[in-house]
């Protein structure tokens, strides 16, 4: 049996994207990213963006560090649609950034620590 | 800057007019010729860089909101120096500086693990794992395991070899010279009062980036000193970036400056909602009231950031929040590695977010500069490449390239003492 991943009940239509995108930290949603097709940020985008300021002002309810499962796991949808929408907005669907540098060269000192974390120095 | 006459200014930025330069200025004190492209391709010129300006000039390496408690610690590793620097905020609140090296044999006091490491010592001593010497966080010898067992031992002369060290606005900076030429504060000079009185400390939410490049460290340092480049290698994450103006040259002894006003993005759809959370609220939105006044000193509605190459290797790009949505600054530094080889640490800094709204669209802004970023060092390994083969044998500098031109001519200045 699978347990459906929580989202605030206002925001349930979006748990397909929820779990095919969200995660906790840098690393991991480059590497979900890294590995999109074009489609799969088309249809992230068509299904986030109509709803990005309810959910912006959801979040603006939160704070870091105070967010319950539903919501946390409505942030790391965020943080990978705030990460994502370049490359269907500008890149044409690329994974890549067009005429750059290979990403996974760059090492993120902050990669592995939850986005949620308060302190980030 | 670069004429002033008849402008109204802000309050305090005429103390800066000598810094400034018309292109005609400019032209005339660096030359408009080619540059030779020797220092950059000779390994021996590297050699020399090794002790006569990294063994001499002031080194940003850390700072005081990294390790803001006593007993906190960073350890960055340093080949240029052939060294792993130790720098620990001590029981007195004091930031000290050592070769992260035991007196003992030389092992490593903190093992670390990549270029940077933090820590905590426990009871404000750092104990050495391969035989237990003991030091304190200000620097001298403690205590020594089966100390009676060396028959002489001047614990006294035994305390971890100290760096000069020193802060400017919280940024740490060290020298290695055993006793520095100058204090930091000469040192930075009219740099440090130009950047000076920004709160810096309050950006304190840090997104931090680095890659090893196989280039030479100028080739990376140059690439992020001009804005010319911006139209063309950022055509793709930054589109639509309109009135785009490099201006306000500035020569400030051996480090200079530059301003890059512009009307802005024409933000994609999701750049806007992002921007528009930050935007709206007086803690991360734009604050050109708090540049420092010799900077934009006519307070123009479209200043985007402050570009400025700190000798030998630190930029600290000043936005408080008028370029990117949200950031208060950004800074690089390119750490040689080998002749061929180097560490590009690139770092966006915003105010902490109140609450997770403010966080995603923070997430936004730096992903969209880290995209920026892999497009700058996406030419640089090709263009050592380029300087290697021996088709060219100088580089040609534009106007919005001086700060190249002047930085080469420092390099220069500091090879020849």
């Amino acid at each position: 049996m699978t347990t459906t991943l929580a989202l605030p009940a206002a925001f349930s239509d979006l748990t397909p994207f929820a779990e095919q995108w969200g995660q906790a930290t840098e690393n991991d949603r480059s590497r979900i990213r890294w590995g999109a097709s074009a489609a799969d940020f088309a249809s992230l985008y068509a299904a986030v963006m109509p709803r990005l300021p309810d959910i912006l002002e959801e979040l603006a309810n939160c704070t870091l560090d105070g967010m319950d499962e539903a919501q946390t796991n409505l942030f790391n949808l965020a943080a990978a649609f705030a990460e994502a929408a370049p490359h269907h907005e500008l890149y044409s669907g690329s994974a890549d950034v067009p005429f750059s540098f290979a990403a996974p060269r760059f090492q993120p000192g902050h990669g592995d620590a939850a986005s949620t974390a308060t302190l980030l120095r | 800057m670069n004429d002033l006459s008849g402008a109204t200014l802000r309050p305090g930025a005429e103390k800066f007019a000598h810094l400034g330069r018309s292109i005609d200025q400019i032209r005339t004190e660096l030359g408009v010729g080619p540059v030779a492209i020797d220092a950059i391709r000779d390994p021996e010129i590297y050699a020399l860089e090794r002790k006569k300006v990294f063994g001499r000039a002031w080194l940003k390496v850390a700072t005081d909101w990294e390790i803001p408690e006593r007993g906190d610690y960073k350890v960055k590793e340093m080949p240029v120096a052939d060294t792993s620097v130790l720098i620990v905020r001590g029981k007195d609140g004091k930031v000290r500086a050592f070769h992260n090296v035991c007196t003992h044999r030389g092992n490593k006091v903190v093992p670390t693990s990549g270029f940077e490491s933090f820590g905590k010592a426990r009871a404000n001593v750092l104990s050495c794992r391969f035989h237990g010497w003991v030091f304190n966080t200000d620097g001298p010898l403690r205590s020594v395991p089966l100390e009676s067992g060396f028959g002489q031992l001047d614990k006294a002369c035994l305390g971890l070899r100290e760096i000069a060290c020193d802060t400017w606005e919280g940024f740490i900076f060290i020298n290695f010279a055993d006793q520095p030429e100058q204090s930091l504060a000469d040192y930075l000079g009219d740099f440090g009062a130009l950047f000076s009185g920004f709160p810096y400390h309050e950006a304190t939410t840090a997104f931090r980036y680095s890659t090893v490049l196989e280039c030479n460290w100028k080739v990376a340092l140059y690439a992020f000193s001009e804005g010319y480049h911006v139209p063309t290698i950022h055509a793709g994450s930054l589109p639509g970036f309109t009135g785009i103006e490099h201006a306000d040259f500035k020569l400030v002894g051996p480090h200079a400056s530059s301003t890059i006003y512009g009307g802005g993005m024409d933000a994609a759809a999701s750049t806007a909602q992002f921007a528009g959370v930050l935007h709206a609220d007086r803690e991360h939105g734009p604050r050109p009231e708090l540049v420092p006044p010799g900077i934009n000193p006519t307070g123009r509605g479209d200043f985007q950031f402050e570009l400025p190459n700190i000798f030998p290797n630190f930029l600290i790009h000043l936005a408080a929040g008028c370029g990117y949505p949200g950031m208060a600054f950004f800074t690089h530094q390119f750490w040689p590695l080998d002749h061929g080889r180097t560490l590009w640490e690139g770092i966006n800094y915003f105010r902490p977010a109140r609450n997770a709204a403010e966080r995603i669209a923070q997430l936004h802004v730096n992903a969209l500069h880290r995209n920026a970023w892999l497009e700058d060092t996406g030419t640089m390994e090709d263009t050592f490449l380029g300087i290697r083969s021996g088709a060219i044998d100088t580089m040609q500098l534009m106007d919005q390239e001086f700060m190249i031109r002047h930085a080469a001519r420092t390099l220069d200045q500091y090879l020849a003492r």
